[in-house]
């Protein structure tokens, strides 16, 4: 009589042959589940999980994915102190890995990720550092280094080629008012977008460590680097007839009808040049499909300002002063990283293939997307212009992440008293609040 | 329930038997075990009341003295902070001025309509338009009504009625400088040209019979150029007696940076209507730029003249109101910083008040008709029999009979304000959030962006508690009394 041989073991004979093939180190578990949760929702969410599905079949493991949106770090938080968190979690906000790796909360991935860790320069993997050790993983980073123009609109002020110091760009302004064009879109919106602009002011004029310095107030905002950022963004912004709108205009500009200014849906550009990230991109494809990365339009044509017919986009990376050469490859930007809450083998298994390159080669393939790894091969993104901005990240020669991001409590106040800048950029309203902020810093920072 | 043969009030012949017993009258242990009974079949109710209520109140008094993660104690540092902090200020005024505005004008347009709606023939189609936006959140009205009060005409409602009315009345000239955008006359003179009075532009040197005068400008666009239809430049040649010239776009593409000189790519400007002006600033003659941008002044006689570009060449017509923005109505930009963050009355408060009264008037009229319905139409009578006007009979009569609704249509109102919150948040665009900002939205921002910081929103939690106490009270009295 021949043994019975239950259902159950014959699908695990089954699966056992299935997973034959992994070619992963041989304590990948199989089947399971892992929790993860992130803050990509809606077409982010669905590019992000198709970069999980090469995870998930080879191992057998379901990802349970939740999106929290722009609450990612408070819910993460809540979550932590209610008892429930996720196994593993992807957060903008580098103080939140400072957090919780002091409070002892995320794990320690020096031996998950081993030498995997060598993907990342050294300005990633430190900011993924506490105490020495490392507690998180790269898997997204957004570039802020950039300024968008409509090659069209350069092209109209016979304007040949972007400027590379900040001289040739305040140069270039003049040339483009000259002929017509206003040169440049402000984003204002609640402030960030200022605050971003002037964050970038600042780091290519001061340079990283004196930013990071800022940034924990062991540089105070009365600080003669603070006033020379101040003036040097005025020569932009300080001009009323370089913003389309003006003042006015400018200050109800949200994010991102700034954008669609440059890059409109229908009819003639009102400014020649917008900065903001890299996230840019999903906006200016989004307004029509006609707009080309790079210098010339679809099908070889010249880019016409018209975007019914072959309209452009393209960056140039933000200038520094030539005096201040040196900051030209320091990069402002934003990044997700990726920390593990609950040590079970199927979270050690994400975090191994979040440090490696075939996730985020998906994502990247896909657009609007852009990784510090070096390993992600330059072909995985779509077009030269994504490929420059992947480019920037991972040679940056220092990553420093959005100040006002890093200001807790007063952060919303640094936005308003921007905002005031640009709504007055006098000398002597500067001072002004350059002494605000210092006040605010010091109380919402507690030093 | 044990029927009280012995209450005094079963003592009139024909009263039932069974007769309910006041607290305490009926035989002892019924009452009592009445009184259990009742209080068991709250307890879950209250119980889980006092929870979610009582307890997140005092949660919240306690945290106001605690600091921001809730776990040492402050005193009344933050309440301090509250007073000093600019920002918390400016929303003190705003729900000021929702308080003052908004109940009163609700309650009146809700009178006027309940009043209104009586006489006319469709008065429930009348009500139901009125009374239909309630049914949106204030979130939804505030997107409505953030793209109606749109600063381009182009989307916003008010704006494009506005540019209409003022395009027949003051229609944009040919070169139309957007004033209210940030660009002035003055930043098109380049070469020749200088700033001349009243938004003109005047030539820098003077001319006498036979000269020529080449004025170049920049700043003007290659849409402006297609739509005037210009062409390549073309200077006309000196002539005796005359003074001619060219009015050019000082811009070349062979040439971007090189200004004053007229290359052979760069276009004449049409269509720009000049004055010759003698040597005491009166007009001598008047022009208009030819196709090339040429211009010719015939038989000017002696004397040095100089040329203006009319200001009516540069007239913007109407460019839009900032309905959204934080300027203020009333005359401030003189004061202090503090006085004027107390003092002003922003514009988008006012925006901000016509989206919600939107929402509430309708809800207004609806109690106040009711109010009206139940009135005793004998006395309204009575008043007409007297010789009355409706005015009169209004004022002396309704009003006075009508009171009493229109308090608590007012109380509740101001209850109802003095927590707006969804309608700035959606509403005001970024930079105008600071301006816009009432104590809900201060809680919310301090409180809940960035992670949850407890110490400075409870504190403002708290006075919003107290300041809204009166209103209740009273609200509570009344419907006792």
């Amino acid at each position: 009589m021949m043994p019975r041989i239950t259902p159950l073991a014959i699908a695990g004979a089954l699966l056992l042959t299935a997973c034959g093939g992994s070619s992963t180190s041989a304590s990948t578990p199989h089947g399971g589940s892992v929790t993860l949760w992130a803050e990509w929702t809606s077409v982010e969410q669905g590019d992000f999980q198709a970069a999980l599905q090469p995870f998930e079949s080879q191992n057998g493991i379901t990802v349970n994915y939740a999106g929290k949106g722009s609450n990612m770090d408070t819910a993460l938080e809540a979550a932590v102190q209610g008892g429930a968190p996720p196994d593993v979690a992807l957060v903008p906000d580098p103080g939140t890995l400072q957090t919780l790796a002091k409070g002892g909360s995320i794990k320690d991935l020096t031996s998950i990720v081993g030498s995997a860790s060598s993907n990342y320069g050294s300005a990633w993997n430190q900011l993924a550092t506490y105490n020495g050790k490392l507690y998180g993983v790269w898997f997204k980073g957004a570039n802020k280094n950039m300024i968008w123009y409509n090659p069209a609109e350069f092209a109209a002020a016979s304007i040949s080629s972007p400027p590379k110091t900040w001289e040739d760009l305040i140069q270039d302004a003049t040339t483009l008012r000259a002929a017509g064009v206003t040169p440049f879109s402000l984003c204002t919106d609640v402030g960030w977008p200022v605050a971003d602009l002037w964050q970038n002011v600042y780091l290519k004029t001061a340079g990283a460590s004196k930013y990071n310095q800022l940034a924990s107030h062991s540089v105070k905002w009365t600080d003669s680097s603070v006033t020379t950022a101040f003036t040097t963004m005025g020569q932009l912004t300080g001009t009323e007839s370089n913003l389309a709108g003006g003042i006015r205009g400018s200050l109800s500009n949200t994010y991102p009808e700034c954008v669609d200014k440059v890059f409109p849906k229908a009819g003639q550009p009102q400014a020649a040049m917008v900065f903001e990230g890299d996230f840019v991109t999903s906006e200016i494809i989004g307004n029509s499909k006609n707009y080309t990365p790079g210098t010339t339009g679809s099908g070889g044509s010249a880019c016409t300002p018209d975007p019914s017919k072959t309209p452009c986009y393209n960056f140039f990376p933000f200038p520094a002063p030539s005096a201040n050469s040196a900051n030209n490859s320091a990069v402002q930007g934003a990044g997700d990283v990726a920390l593990m809450l609950k040590d079970t083998p199927q979270a050690e298994a994400l975090m191994k293939y979040m440090a490696g390159p075939d996730g985020a080669a998906i994502w990247a393939h896909l657009g609007g997307f852009a990784s510090p790894n070096k390993a992600v091969p330059s072909s995985s993104y779509p077009d030269p212009v994504s490929q420059a901005d992947a480019k920037a990240l991972v040679n940056a020669s220092a990553f420093v992440f959005s100040l006002d991001d890093l200001q807790g409590t007063w952060e919303k106040n640094m936005w308003q008293d921007l905002l005031n800048f640009v709504k007055d950029p006098s000398s002597s309203n500067v001072a002004s609040i350059e002494a605000t902020m210092d006040t605010q810093a010091t109380a919402g920072l507690g030093h | 329930m044990a029927v009280g043969v012995s209450t005094p009030t079963a003592s009139t012949p024909g009263a039932t038997a069974r007769v309910v017993p006041s607290t305490g009258k009926s035989t002892g242990g019924g009452g009592f075990r009445d009184q259990l009974g009742s209080l068991g079949f709250l307890a879950p109710a209250a119980i889980w009341l006092l929870v979610i209520t009582l307890y997140p109140v005092v949660a919240t008094f306690r945290n106001s003295v605690f600091d921001e993660s809730a776990t040492s104690y402050v005193g009344l540092h933050n309440y301090q902070a509250i007073f000093s902090t600019a920002s918390i200020l400016v929303s003190f005024r705003n729900n000021v001025i929702w308080v003052i505005v908004f109940p009163f004008l609700v309650t009146f347009l809700g009178l006027v309509f309940a009043v209104l709606s009586e006489r006319i023939r469709w008065s429930t189609a009348f009500k139901t338009i009125v009374f239909i936006p309630i049914v949106f959140s204030a979130t939804a009205s505030a997107l409505i009504w953030r793209s109606i009060f749109d600063l381009d005409p182009h989307i916003g409602m008010v704006n494009a009625a506005v540019q209409t009315a003022s395009g027949w009345v003051n229609p944009p000239g040919l070169y139309p400088v957007n004033r209210g955008a940030g660009q002035t006359v003055a930043a098109l003179a380049s070469s020749g040209l200088e700033r001349g009075p009243s938004n003109s532009l005047e030539s820098t040197s003077t001319a006498t019979a036979g000269d020529t005068l080449e004025l170049g400008m920049i700043g003007i666009n290659a849409t402006t150029l297609q739509l005037v239809g210009a062409q390549s430049a073309v200077e006309p040649s000196a002539s005796s007696g005359a003074i001619t010239g060219l009015v050019y776009r000082d811009f070349s593409p062979s040439h971007p940076t090189i200004r004053g000189q007229v290359f052979p790519d760069e276009d004449g400007l049409p269509g720009l209507k000049l004055t010759l002006l003698g040597a005491d600033g009166t007009s001598a003659a008047t022009t208009t730029s030819d196709q090339h941008g040429g211009f010719r002044f015939a038989g000017v006689g002696s004397g040095s003249f100089l040329v203006r570009i009319d200001s009516s060449n540069f007239r913007s017509g109407f460019t839009g109101i900032f309905w959204l923005g934080g300027q203020s109505l009333t005359p401030t930009a003189s004061l202090s910083q503090t006085a004027q963050a107390l003092l002003s009355v922003p514009l988008i408060d006012l925006s901000m008040i016509i989206a919600y009264l939107w929402i509430w008037a309708g809800f207004s009229m609806v109690v106040i008709g009711a109010g009206l319905a139940a009135l005793n139409r004998e006395l309204l009578e009575a008043g007409r029999v007297d010789g009355a006007t409706e005015f009169q009979i209004f004022r002396r009569i309704t009003m006075p009979m009508l009171a009493p609704v229109l308090v608590v249509v007012f109380v509740t109102m101001i209850i109802n304000v003095l927590k707006v919150f969804d309608i700035i948040i959606n509403m005001a665009p970024g930079a105008s959030q600071g301006d816009a900002s009432t104590l809900a939205l201060e809680i919310f921002n301090s409180g809940f962006t960035g992670g949850i910081h407890s110490g400075l929103a409870s504190a403002l939690a708290v006075i919003l508690f107290l300041l809204v106490i009166p209103a209740m009270v009273s609200n509570v009295r009344r419907i006792r009394g």
